[in-house]
């Protein structure tokens, strides 16, 4: 009687860690999801600002149309690219950030030459434009750096025994967060 | 007082930190004792007049709109980016309401010749990047040129102001003034509750006192009495005679008091009424709400 009851407790006890553990993993996984979509909604922001800033500096630059035209094109094809939080896979997330890596240097290629423009400079359209596109990069920055963190905990919690047993068996993966990449993910130098 | 105490204080403070580069942890945050001080000035770079003036309408601000600044004008910081220390002051404090991230750092780095408005999460609809830029443009860029460290302020933050006054869904914190009120009434309850049970005590005493044994009434008077001192003891002997004003019984109470201890009740006093004051003139130190930053807002360099 007495070994059936214990058997009982113990069983009971281990149902109620697992739901707690599986709870825990989707909160868990949800806020990375969540995270994963403010990383999206600000690099949306940037290329939201792009048009303009064209448009503007094309009004004093009209001749650097290579650039620009670098730029518009890097662009395009940094927003075809969404990924879906659920196929947040490595491969994927590389993609992605190779395209938007490409906008940054773009974007810092045509910052460079609007210094040789001391009109475009002075202009307050374009000073204001500059600010909010400084404002953007510093955005996606921390942006990526709440997303790494969210990652980084869920990482942990699906790693740590005994969750990992609970995340194997529910089929909880490991997630891959950001890489810190040398140059190319580089915001623009916006210098004053 | 105040203003002696806290010249003091900053006198003390730019004689161990002369010209100091401030990283987040060591820069003095006045808010936190005082909640009627936004700005944070440790190298003197505003003037008194400025500070007062900038501490009014950041004050206002909070109460009216919710949105908590620190300003901070210094001579030099720990990596001459502003932008990064702001954000790393505001994930330190969490400055701003929680419900509504209505958090402004506004840093001015003089030695490094940068300066950063940084607006939390809530305030990058009423505070724009674009308007941080202009209000930085037109409002503080020329002051900083000339040097003029009080004027670009005071002009800064006037501007912020109109655009934060212009937004009324951002909403003052309804508990800012009853907080204060309430810690003095309950601090008005607390001394009074203490008043009313040494006044229960005492007259509990009395009442000990005027019990005629006898007839078993209250009614005993003290009618003589005369004290004794023992000075080796330290002991006062009151020899008091009570006689009941019922049945004329009489009884004598010996009590001892010690020889201080009428100048000892005087001191406390002294403390007690000195601690009241302290309090009813001073300031409770605030309190950070929470708000988190996403890095909106404009920097620049001059």
């Amino acid at each position: 009687m007495k070994t059936i009851k214990s058997i009982l407790l113990a069983l009971v006890a281990t149902l109620g860690l697992t739901s707690c553990t599986y709870n825990k993993l989707v909160e868990q996984e949800e806020i990375v999801a969540q995270k994963w979509a403010d990383v999206q909604t600000q690099y949306q922001r940037r290329a939201d600002l792009i048009p303009n800033l064209v448009n503007t500096v094309k009004g004093y630059a009209a001749h650097e149309s290579e650039t620009l035209q670098a730029v518009v094109e890097a662009r395009t094809k940094a927003t075809q690219i969404t990924v879906d939080p659920e196929n947040l896979t490595p491969e994927k997330l590389a993609e992605y950030q190779a395209a938007q890596g490409e906008v940054s240097q773009a974007l810092g290629r045509l910052l460079a030459i609007t210094e040789n423009y001391p009109d475009l400079k002075a202009n307050e359209q374009f000073s204001e434009l500059q600010a909010q596109l400084e404002g953007t990069e510093n955005r996606i920055a921390e942006s990526r750096r709440i997303f790494n963190e969210a990652v980084q905990t869920y990482n942990t919690s699906v790693r740590k025994f005994p969750n990992n047993i609970w995340a194997m068996i529910f089929g909880f993966e490991k997630k891959t967060p950001f890489a810190a990449e040398a140059g190319a993910e580089k915001a623009p130098e916006v210098k004053f | 007082m105040k203003r002696t105490l806290s010249f003091l204080l900053t006198l003390l403070v730019t004689a161990f930190a002369f010209a100091a580069t401030y990283t987040v942890d060591n820069l003095p945050i006045p808010y936190l004792q005082d909640r009627t001080q936004y700005v944070s000035n440790p190298d003197n770079l505003l003037s008194q007049t400025t500070v007062d003036s900038l501490n009014l309408w950041l004050g206002q601000m909070e109460r009216e709109h919710g949105v908590q600044t620190v300003l901070a004008v210094v001579e030099r910081i720990e990596g001459g980016e502003t932008y990064d220390f702001c954000m790393a002051l505001g994930r330190k404090y969490g400055i701003g309401r929680k419900e509504q991230n209505s958090g402004l750092i506004i840093l001015l780095s003089t030695g490094d010749r940068a300066y950063t408005i940084l607006t939390g999460r809530g305030l990058e609809g009423t505070l724009p990047d674009a308007i941080c830029k202009r209000i930085e443009n037109y409002q503080m860029l020329p002051a900083l040129r000339d040097g003029n460290w009080d004027e670009a302020m005071l002009n800064a933050v006037r501007a912020i102001t109109k655009y934060v006054d212009g937004d009324d869904s951002l909403v003052g914190s309804s508990d800012f003034d009853d907080d204060d009120t309430g810690a003095l009434i309950g601090f008005l309850v607390c001394m009074l509750l203490g008043l009313g049970i040494i006044a229960f005590a005492i007259w509990l005493d009395q009442r000990k006192k005027s019990y005629c044994p006898s007839c078993k009434q209250y009614k005993m008077k003290k009618i003589s009495g005369y004290t004794t001192t023992n000075r080796r003891l330290g002991l006062r002997t009151h020899h008091d005679t009570y006689r009941c004003s019922n049945c004329y019984f009489t009884k004598e109470l010996h009590w001892d008091e010690g020889i201080n201890t009428g100048n000892m009740g005087g001191a406390a006093g002294g403390a007690l009424g000195g601690s009241f004051f302290g309090r009813g003139g001073g300031s409770f130190g605030g309190s950070f709400g929470g708000g988190s930053f996403g890095g909106g807002g404009a920097s620049g360099r001059f």
